[in-house]
């Protein structure tokens, strides 16, 4: 079936391509398109989406439609984008899952790079190290010697198997040597009353998660996790600064198209998205959230997501994370 | 030896086959080791509970008397159900209107007595409320008419 | 301090009593109660509707209508319940036990009106439990960790099988039962898709409302079809069409008992606010006087219910309000919401931005107010709508099922999950297995089994940590005693047979 689908997309692909090229390259976008959310409404895709739905509609000329396709971690949504016709006018906004889930899935409906294209990779946003406030932590040093001293002691929490905050702990444990025991949750929102409690000790969480309870020093936030400090949280110094030198956690957000899509309306696509994205307005809207405007070329963007990919399979095998 | 009480025997026996599902699904997840418990621990302990109380319904079924199943009609159960897969099979090719058309219509076939004018009509009014409502107001991302 | 409370009051009814809150508030609770009468939209995704347009109002209003929506859909969620037997919502599954009985007596009138009234007086108090009790509560709900939650969830579930009318062993298998069917999709705990069989729609685990539109919606229909017309139709009006002054008295205690365990259990995050209901009627069935009519259309199964469901819901505001903790996906909208405001949910809110704490508050007095204004005159048109032949009533219910479980998450898989659940459920109430405790397990399971793994995960493996807090061992004395309490009669009733033998 996979196997399938994937070789019509390969047959069709160059054939679509051509006729789209020549019928439609005018005319694109002569109707509204559709920016699938593969989440519940309320967490930072839905929000974020939802600006860039409004905000492409203007260099466009098209309404954008933001549709919230939640369902089984992302693969739900951006599975009905992968099936969509490749005409430019169904895409899918994902986060990082996009790559994790391929290796972390034992089957996948779909096959992330012969059947998307990205479109361009829109933003970046650090993940920001908490922890529980009555430990004597203060930073990224504190928390690997009291690791250190305390082994079997520290336990980190997560927002599910296999999402970035889990991954980024185990890639943060393969690099320090501490242990630390994962514990998931539903969300990192629903982690914070015990990261109160220090029933665990550590997270990394999103910059938006965090932010309700970093305010009033709850929780006590140590770094983050970019390559350059974070506009939200400008005292803390990043992971790398603290002498982890090339860690790198980053919750990016992508914009994918069914693959086939003539590169002509992926072009059009992306030079929407980069004039977008260099607005104040939203600019200042997404900054909200803790997310800040990154912008790629569909090139430069495809070549990031295989980088990630390959990133992310490597902690997902090093820490066996599929056999527990 | 006979049966006393036909609604304990067969409600165990359809407990003690859920459990036996939940049982042998169950047996492809690891139970886990040491502190971790794992995925299939619970389960199997719920599976466990489960076939136990199935198993003492059944025995008991044959010391106590209950009650007797009442009679059952195979007619609305089937109709009904058919309807069902029938919106499944029929809402995303056709489209609402038709699906909910012909669901409502069909449903109304599994009653013992049936007026086709009336059934018809009201099944294209019901249709008619729900795209106003899901459709045009809600504005659900529903598909009205069958997408070609 | 208690002139401050009510000098706050006073500020946040001033905000609230503003032409403009008040314009949205009703906008609120209406739109609310009219998703909770529908299928296949909750306020969750009304909410999420309403998020961008709410970007463009002021903070406070913005989280008035959205409070409006969420209560609101917590009160029209009862009247299916009542009409036509369909839970839309979790928390009024309870509603429809007592509820739809009273509607076919045709006492469907005092029915609704009791759970408006009800809700009412349940939201009056938990909007004063709000504002005197708000920060001590948010510290009670922080001493629930992992394990008191699971300790309360056992409650729950031993309570679930005071729910049933016949045999307790049936109860307790159709509660394992849920549990087991709420396990289905992916494990939080290990990523694994269990009981999924390979189905991808199935991923996310089996829909709370195909499964309950399945048992509750059509399986009751293949089996009234069975019957003669006569036997099914409703009767006419009986007495009156509201409650009447003997009625409302009648009820008192048990809206009382509802709202104040409502009132405590919306304050946990970790799904405090579901059990509510649930817990509410548990208790008038093992307290009130002739407990043998709960089940049979009485008036009080629905009151406590209804009381403790809005109370519950109410007082859930206060985690996120003060905490900054969402205790359900609409609550996270919310703070969602508060955040592009540039307002960081928490303890801050109260000092910070007294005019939205307070506005909120007060606002959810003035919409409960609005919400009776609104609903009680449409209890008229309601038991019109009972008046029609069966024959037309059951096409509309089936109709009502299908684009309800198929909206819900535009999920196929939804609507085979209700064509499996619908032939489950006929034989289920053809051989006496009640639907309400199987429906309380499928609600609680995973939320205990995640408590129950999180608990041990962090105490490594050791199970005194049950034990370790008082709250724990509260809750886990209170599920021994009330299983002794279900269990006593069973057993007492055996033996008599058996000597009668």
């Amino acid at each position: 079936m996979n196997f399938k689908t994937t070789l019509r997309a390969m047959i069709a692909a160059p054939a679509l391509c051509l006729m789209a090229s020549a019928a439609f390259a005018q005319a694109f976008p002569n109707k509204p398109l559709r920016l699938v959310l593969p989440y519940s409404p309320g967490g930072i895709i839905d929000y974020v989406g939802r600006t860039m739905a409004n905000a492409l509609s203007g260099p466009l000329g098209q309404p954008v439609i933001a549709e919230n396709r939640p369902g089984a971690g992302g693969i739900t949504g951006t599975d009905t984008v992968a099936r969509s016709a490749p005409d430019g006018y169904n895409l899918v906004l994902m986060d990082p899952a996009i790559v994790i889930n391929p290796t972390l899935q034992p089957s996948m409906p779909y096959d992330l790079f012969k059947q998307l294209a990205t479109v361009s990779i829109i933003s970046t946003s650090p993940e920001v190290v908490v922890v529980a406030p009555e430990l004597p932590i203060k930073n990224i040093a504190d928390l690997v010697a009291y690791g250190k001293a305390n082994p079997g002691k520290l336990n980190f929490a997560s927002a599910g198997i296999g999402t970035t905050p889990h991954l980024a702990g185990e890639l943060f444990k393969q690099r320090t040597g501490i242990d630390a025991t994962h514990v998931p949750y539903k969300s990192i929102g629903q982690s914070y009353p015990d990261l109160m409690s220090n029933k665990v000790q550590f997270a990394f969480s999103s910059i938006a998660g965090a932010l309700p309870f970093t305010a009033d020093n709850r929780v006590r936030p140590i770094a983050t996790s970019g390559t350059k400090r974070s506009s939200v949280y400008p005292d803390l110094p990043t992971v790398q600064e603290a002498g982890l030198a090339g860690f790198e956690v980053d919750l990016w957000l992508g914009i994918f198209a069914p693959a086939g899509t003539p590169a002509d309306v992926v072009e059009k696509l992306n030079d929407a998205i980069q004039t977008v994205l260099k607005d104040p307005e939203t600019i200042k809207a997404l900054a909200k959230v803790g997310v800040e405007p990154r912008g790629t070329s569909a090139k430069d963007g495809e070549a990031f997501l295989k980088n990630e990919f390959g990133k992310w399979k490597k902690v997902i095998e090093d820490g066996n994370i599929k056999d527990q | 030896m006979f049966i006393r009480a036909p609604k304990d025997f067969w409600s165990g026996l359809m407990f003690l086959s859920f459990a036996g599902v939940a049982l042998l699904a169950a047996n492809g997840y690891s139970m886990g080791r040491g502190g971790r418990m794992g995925p299939a621990y619970f389960p199997t302990l719920l599976g466990c509970v489960l076939a136990l109380l199935g198993l003492i319904l059944v025995v008991r079924s044959f010391a106590i008397h209950g009650e007797a199943i009442g009679q059952i009609q195979l007619r609305p159960l089937v109709v009904l159900t058919a309807c069902v897969i029938l919106f499944g099979l029929t809402i995303q090719p056709l489209g609402l209107v038709i699906a909910l058309t012909l669901t409502t219509f069909a449903a109304a076939f599994s009653g013992r007595e049936t007026r086709v004018r009336e059934a018809a009509l009201l099944s294209c009014g019901l249709t008619l409320i729900a795209v106003t409502i899901f459709v045009f107001a809600l504005r659900l991302p529903l598909p009205i008419w069958p997408s070609l | 301090m208690f002139f401050d409370v009510f000098s706050n009051i006073g500020l946040g009814l001033t905000v609230a009593a503003s032409l403009q809150n008040l314009a949205y508030c009703s906008i609120g609770a209406l739109l609310g109660t009219l998703v909770g009468v529908l299928p296949g939209i909750g306020p969750v995704t009304t909410v999420a509707m309403l998020l961008p347009i709410s970007f463009t109002l002021e903070p406070t209003s913005a989280l008035i209508m959205m409070a409006g929506i969420y209560y609101g859909a917590q009160y029209g969620g009862s009247t299916t319940a009542i009409l036509i037997n369909i839970p839309g919502e979790p928390s009024s599954v309870v509603t429809s036990l007592d509820g739809h009985q009273m509607a076919r007596q045709g006492r469907a009138g005092p029915a609704l009106g009791i759970a408006a009234i009800g809700s009412f007086f349940a939201g009056c108090v938990a909007t004063f439990v709000i504002a005197f009790g708000a920060p001590p509560l948010a510290k009670l709900a922080l001493q629930f960790g992992p394990a008191e939650y699971f300790s309360l969830m056992l409650c729950g579930l031993v309570a679930a099988i005071v729910l049933a009318r016949g045999s307790v062993i049936k109860a307790i298998a159709m509660v394992v039962l849920g549990l087991l069917f709420g396990l289905a999709g992916s494990d939080v705990n290990s990523g694994i898709r269990r009981f999924t069989f390979g189905i991808q729609g199935l991923a996310d685990g089996i829909e709370f409302v195909a499964l309950s539109m399945a048992i509750y919606g059509v399986s009751e229909v293949a089996v009234n079809l069975e019957k003669k017309e006569e036997e099914v139709a409703t009767v006419g009006v009986v007495g009156s069409l509201l409650p009447t002054m003997a009625e409302l008295k009648y009820c008192t205690p048990s809206i009382l008992r509802g709202t104040v365990l409502g009132s405590i259990l919306g304050v946990l995050p970790g799904g405090g606010a579901l059990l509510a209901a649930f817990a509410a009627y548990t208790l008038e069935k093992k307290v009130a006087k002739a407990p043998r009519n709960f089940g049979h259309g009485d008036i009080r199964g629905v009151a406590a219910p209804e009381s403790a469901n809005n109370a519950g819901a109410q007082t859930s505001f206060i985690p996120m309000l003060t905490l900054g903790i969402p205790s359900n996906p609409t609550m996270a909208l919310m703070i969602g919401a508060l955040m592009v405001h540039g307002i960081t949910p928490g303890p801050r809110v109260m000092t910070d931005r007294p005019d939205l704490f307070w506005g909120v508050v007060a606002s959810m007095w003035i919409g409960n107010l609005m919400l009776v204004v609104l609903n009680l005159p449409m209890v008229g048109i309601w038991v019109k709508l009972l008046r029609l032949p069966y024959r037309m009533m059951f096409p509309m219910i089936v109709g009502f099922c299908c684009i309800g479980a198929y909206t819900i998450n535009t999920n196929i898989t939804d609507i085979w999950v209700m064509a499996f659940f619908t032939v489950f459920g006929y034989f289920c109430l053809k051989l006496d297995c009640e639907p309400a405790p199987l429906i309380l397990g499928f609600i609680l399971g995973p939320m205990m089994e995640e408590n129950l793994r999180r608990a041990l995960l962090i105490s490594r493996g050791d199970p005194g940590v049950f034990l370790q807090s008082p709250i724990s061992i509260a809750f886990l004395v209170a599920a021994a005693g009330l299983l002794l309490i279900v269990a006593a009669p069973a057993i007492r009733a055996k033996r008599e047979e058996a000597l009668a033998e």
